[in-house]
């Protein structure tokens, strides 16, 4: 009498498993990067606009944090003044200017090598910085008046990259450069509170507050999916699914799926989005006329499109475009349209209808920016950071993520190296309240960590690797914004 | 000479058809060279610019010995009257925007309140101060209206943005929604012409003159 056994044949238990429930996610997405549609979308106005806008918003900030670091400066008995004008600087006067950083690099992608490439046989391979060995980059700083070149052995220690604003204190020496003593930035906005934007917005309804604010979940962010429709191979992908579902592993790990209550896709969802040909590409190709089925293949948007809406009727999901989504190429990317996606559309807004309610699936732009569980977010889909990547020497992307929100810009490179719509009355890159979480997906590996800001902000900086690459989920706990990695990995006998 | 071939009497006739010819040298097509689709006003022939009345509007369909008058009013006949080019265009949609936004709004804004109390001596005051800022006189300015030189001026101020590809009245609000506390004279000016419909007045002269399709570059 085996008693293993029979501990299969037995009657079915009455223990009682409860219905796990996920906990629900409250939602606030603000239209910061929504760009006007069709004839009302100009693209006849030029860049100088938004370089404009931006230092005139930016202005007034930095000169303030610079007012009062340098107000009562003094070297050698001099104190410095405020020139109002870059150009105005006079020869060995301490003084202090405000204006936009520019990096004159021989490295730097320029037009003018786009048409002298024509002459070429080959292309020379994208760079992966834009930094040259021999010191031939220039940093100079620029208002309307003019540019001045800066000098000084305090410039290599500081993160610059073109277009963010910052004041400079120093002099002109006799070469006609500005040599730099001490540099500012405008620093960290003001935060909102959590539940701020929630709380105002209740008030202007009804008085009550009886309900308060809903103990909240986690949150799970994953970047760079890469799904390209050919692999069968996806079995990162669904564990990921089943995982996200509940259906993975032991009771202890569903319960904590069922905290989840929200998923951010930061990116890259599709591997070969929009392939732009290049020159090359197109002149081999024989000339087809009509419709071409080889050009397009619909196997990744179908894939992502089933693999979303297995998740849809259990987990709500934003869903942000990055470089190689099928979305527009230049900054703000819009959301993808939910033509794409069959069988995700039942859960989001028809495309023109706006309401308060963005419905469980909200297409976003790129970058992004919106209240979870009150707590204000701002994502991207990882351009901006690689771009500033370029410029510099080091290799910190959490750096580059806390200077880019010190310089308050989202996308400070924009329309100099990275591709950007030409706004003409305001800078919508401009960080204008500081977030709670700051999200950029698609990078090499994952890190973490919190800055404070001078007037007590706190924000937790998120860098997301590719899932493709690291099958790394990250969980970010919603209540005290701690995080915690899921890994998922094939286990393979070598 | 090859011999002459019989059409076939079929319900397709095939000698109705000329022969079509690929890779001609005679290409029906022109190859677009253009430096710029703005300076591309595919109607016109391609005329001396000196001439400037051969390419008036259409209506007029003027011929190459049409009387040469200011060379402005040309222009501005030909401007309103030829379909506008995009940058036209859109400046003209930003200038309609801010008329409709100014009927629409019950009450004007603060500063536009003031601007209408502004008087046209106040006007020819604040032009005469300007005039003794700059150490030399004004040149090339003697056919201008009072307005037109206010507003030339305006354009010209660098603190206040760039004056190319948006319309006067915008680059005045937004000035102001920055901070920069622009003239309310110019508002009082813009306002003036607001009124009178004068839409050629919201872009600026250098935006005309950089777009112009006159440049030979």
């Amino acid at each position: 009498m085996t008693n293993s056994l029979d501990v299969f044949l037995q009657s079915p238990t009455t223990n009682d498993f409860p219905n796990l429930e996920r906990t629900p996610s409250s939602y606030n997405p603000l239209q910061t990067y929504d760009l006007a549609k069709g004839n009302d979308k100009h693209y006849q106005q030029q860049y100088a606009d938004m370089y404009f806008t931006r230092l005139a918003m930016l202005k007034k900030p930095v000169e303030q944090v610079a007012a009062e670091a340098w107000d009562d400066f003094k070297i050698a008995g001099e104190t410095a003044k405020k020139v109002d004008r870059v150009l105005a600087v006079r020869q060995g006067q301490l003084c202090w200017i405000v204006g936009t950083v520019y990096m004159e690099m021989p490295l730097k992608p320029n037009v003018l090598d786009d048409i002298s490439k024509e002459h070429w046989i080959a292309a020379p391979p994208p760079r992966a910085k834009f930094t040259s060995p021999n010191g031939q980059d220039q940093i100079m700083l620029e208002d309307e008046s003019g540019r001045i070149r800066l000098t000084g052995s305090f410039l290599p220690m500081q993160l610059l990259v073109t277009g963010c604003i910052v004041a400079v204190l120093g002099t002109e020496n006799r070469d006609g450069e500005f040599d730099v003593v001490d540099l500012k930035v405008p620093d960290l906005p003001a935060q909102p509170e959590r539940w701020g934007r929630h709380h105002s917005q209740v008030q202007g309804g009804k008085n009550n507050q009886q309900n308060g604010t809903p103990q909240a979940g986690k949150m799970a962010i994953v970047s760079g999916l890469g799904i390209n429709g050919d692999e069968g191979d996806t079995l990162c992908v669904d564990l990921l699914l089943e995982y996200l579902l509940g259906e993975a592993a032991g009771p202890e790990s569903q319960v904590a799926a069922a905290n989840i209550s929200r998923l951010l896709v930061a990116g890259n969802s599709i591997s070969h989005g929009t392939p732009i040909p290049s020159r090359e590409d197109v002149a081999a190709k024989k000339k087809k006329y009509g419709y071409d089925p080889t050009a397009y293949n619909a196997a990744p948007t179908e894939r992502l499109d089933v693999l979303l809406a297995t998740l849809l009727p259990s987990l709500p999901i934003t869903l942000l475009p990055g470089l190689t989504d099928p979305a527009n190429v230049s900054l703000p990317q819009q959301p993808l349209h939910p033509a794409l996606f069959p069988h995700c559309r039942a859960y989001s807004l028809i495309p023109g209808e706006s309401s308060q309610d963005p419905g469980w699936f909200d297409t976003a732009t790129n970058p992004w920016q919106g209240d979870v569980d009150g707590w204000r977010v701002l994502a991207s889909g990882g351009q901006t950071v690689d771009d500033v990547f370029k410029y510099v020497e080091g290799e910190d992307r959490i750096e580059m993520m806390e200077s880019m929100l010190r310089w308050r810009l989202v996308a400070p490179t924009a329309p100099d190296t990275l591709w950007s719509y030409p706004f003409q009355l305001k800078d919508a890159f401009i960080i204008s309240e500081c977030p709670h979480v700051y999200i950029v997906g698609n990078q090499p590996k994952f890190d973490t960590a919190v800055i404070e800001g001078p007037d007590g902000q706190r924000v937790r900086l998120i860098a997301v690797p590719k899932f493709r690459d690291t099958g790394e989920l990250i969980l970010l706990d919603m209540e005290n914004l701690g995080v915690e990695v899921v890994k998922f990995d094939l286990f393979q006998k070598t | 000479m090859a011999p002459k071939r019989r059409t076939s009497s079929g319900p397709v006739s095939k000698s109705s058809q000329s022969t079509l010819s690929f890779n001609n040298k005679n290409r029906i097509t022109k190859p677009t060279n253009t430096p710029s689709s703005k300076d591309l006003r595919s109607s016109k022939p391609k005329t001396d610019p000196a001439l400037l009345d051969s390419l008036v509007s259409d209506d007029q369909k003027a011929s190459p010995t049409a009387p040469a008058t200011d060379a402005t009013s040309h222009i501005s006949a030909q401007d309103v009257e030829t379909s506008p080019t995009t940058a036209e265009a859109a400046i003209l949609q930003q200038a309609e925007q801010e008329k409709a936004r100014v009927v629409e709004a019950a009450e004007s804004t603060p500063e536009e309140e003031r601007a209408r109390k502004v008087s046209d001596a106040k006007i020819k005051a604040y032009w005469r101060e300007k005039e003794r800022q700059s150490l030399a006189p004004r040149v090339h300015q003697e056919g201008l209206s009072l307005e037109e030189k206010v507003l030339r001026l305006w354009d010209m101020s660098g603190e206040y943005g760039p004056c190319i590809g948006i319309a006067r009245m915008k680059r005045w609000q937004r000035a102001h929604a920055l901070g920069l506390e622009p003239p309310v004279e110019v508002l009082a000016v813009l306002l003036k012409e607001q009124e009178k419909e004068n839409w050629k007045a919201q872009r600026a002269h250098v935006d005309e003159l950089m777009s112009s399709r006159f440049n030979e570059t």
